[in-house]
């Protein structure tokens, strides 16, 4: 389990983070919405310990994270940060020298998955295909945990289409996923917990599946709600 | 296999409603082993923890069954196949029902629209 506990984070004289508290459980898929500009990507960065925090505290399977937390961590950055001139096969080479996680057979099922070719150039891929490639360079590791910061932003509905089945499908197996997004569409289904953020602060969360089931609400009927009272 | 889902029902029992369908109309047969949580929830594109959630009621239900490691299969049990079939005509004369009944018609004339729709209906499926 991941556990965010009432984490503050300043930039500046600026708060982005006021007291955020949240668990993201391994095994389930987990969701954090709320417009640009609401600190989502600043969360992620601080469960990575890439941001210095202000206060709090944040617990992976109950110890704050240390080296080699990372072998059960991993962050998906909204692009890929590989060099465009490389290719999509260079790439995963890149990762395969750098992580002992890396799983060959998962990437060689990844690239099937989302039918790419190896021998194409980053810079000559479309948008949902950069994407896919950004994805798959991530979800190939063997770690417990993957953060995805937009994975669905700027991308085409049948790119979408198929990165959302990456979700349902066994390449993601029962590891725990956290995904920022601002825009719940075509994903309502395949989530398990909700977290609405608003201005830095956490407004609600709970269990999708739940709130249809004790409520009669969808993630957007709660959404609107919570964000237009 | 292919669900529309709607928004507001849990999704888990909108699985377990398609399943119910597709006994009923005999497209699942008695014993006919199913797919894995894991491939139901890859097919119908919906979380692996929800799969496993509708898995587990109608295994509790007595709609599938599950012997050892084997995959999953769906009932032999004759009352409980009959049952699946009464309860969803039940079901959906009752919401029928309740919708006509909010616009205070005498039953004998829906009975009759009813019988014109469907054999109008019949006929179109037929066409297809």
């Amino acid at each position: 389990m991941i556990e965010v506990n009432d984490i503050t984070k300043k930039f500046g004289r600026k708060k982005v983070l006021k007291g955020v508290s949240f668990t993201a459980e391994q095994g389930e898929i987990t969701c954090i919405i709320g417009i640009n500009g609401v600190g989502k990507t600043t969360i992620l960065n601080a469960i990575m310990n890439l941001t210095p925090l202000n206060e709090g505290q944040i617990l992976i399977n109950g110890e704050t994270i240390h080296k080699h937390s990372y072998e059960k961590i991993t962050f998906i950055p909204d692009a890929i940060i590989m060099q465009p001139n490389m290719t999509i096969a260079e790439s995963m080479q890149f990762m395969a020298d750098f992580y002992d996680s890396w799983n060959q057979e998962r990437a060689t099922e990844l690239l099937d998955f989302f039918k790419l070719q190896e021998d194409e150039k980053i810079n000559d891929l479309s948008k949902g295909n950069r994407a896919k490639v950004n994805l798959l360079l991530g979800l190939a590791l063997d770690v417990d945990y993957l953060l995805m910061d937009e994975p669905f932003s700027g991308i085409d509905i049948f790119s979408r289409e198929q990165i959302a089945e990456v979700f349902t499908s066994h390449l993601v197996e029962d590891r725990g996923v956290i995904i920022t997004t601002h825009e719940i569409g075509d994903i309502e289904h395949l989530i398990d917990k909700v977290v609405l953020l608003d201005d830095g602060k956490v407004l609600k969360q709970f269990n999708s599946e739940e709130v249809r089931e004790e409520e009669g609400k969808s993630v957007v009927d709660v959404m609107r709600e919570v964000y237009q009272p | 296999m292919n669900v529309n889902f709607n928004k507001r029902d849990p999704v888990y029992m909108q699985v377990i409603r398609h399943f119910k369908e597709r006994i009923a109309t005999g497209v699942f047969e008695p014993g006919q082993e199913i797919p894995s949580r894991r491939e139901l929830a890859g097919r119908l594109k919906i979380n692996p923890n929800t799969a496993q959630r509708a898995y587990k009621e109608m295994e509790e239900a007595g709609l599938i069954y599950t012997e050892r490691n084997l995959p999953s299969r769906i009932t032999k049990d004759e009352a409980i196949l009959k049952s699946v079939r009464g309860e969803l005509i039940e079901e959906a004369v009752d919401s029928f029902v309740h919708s006509i009944r909010s616009i205070d018609v005498p039953v004998e004339e829906v009975l009759e629209l009813v019988k014109e729709k469907y054999k109008n209906d019949g006929e179109e499926v037929q066409d297809d």
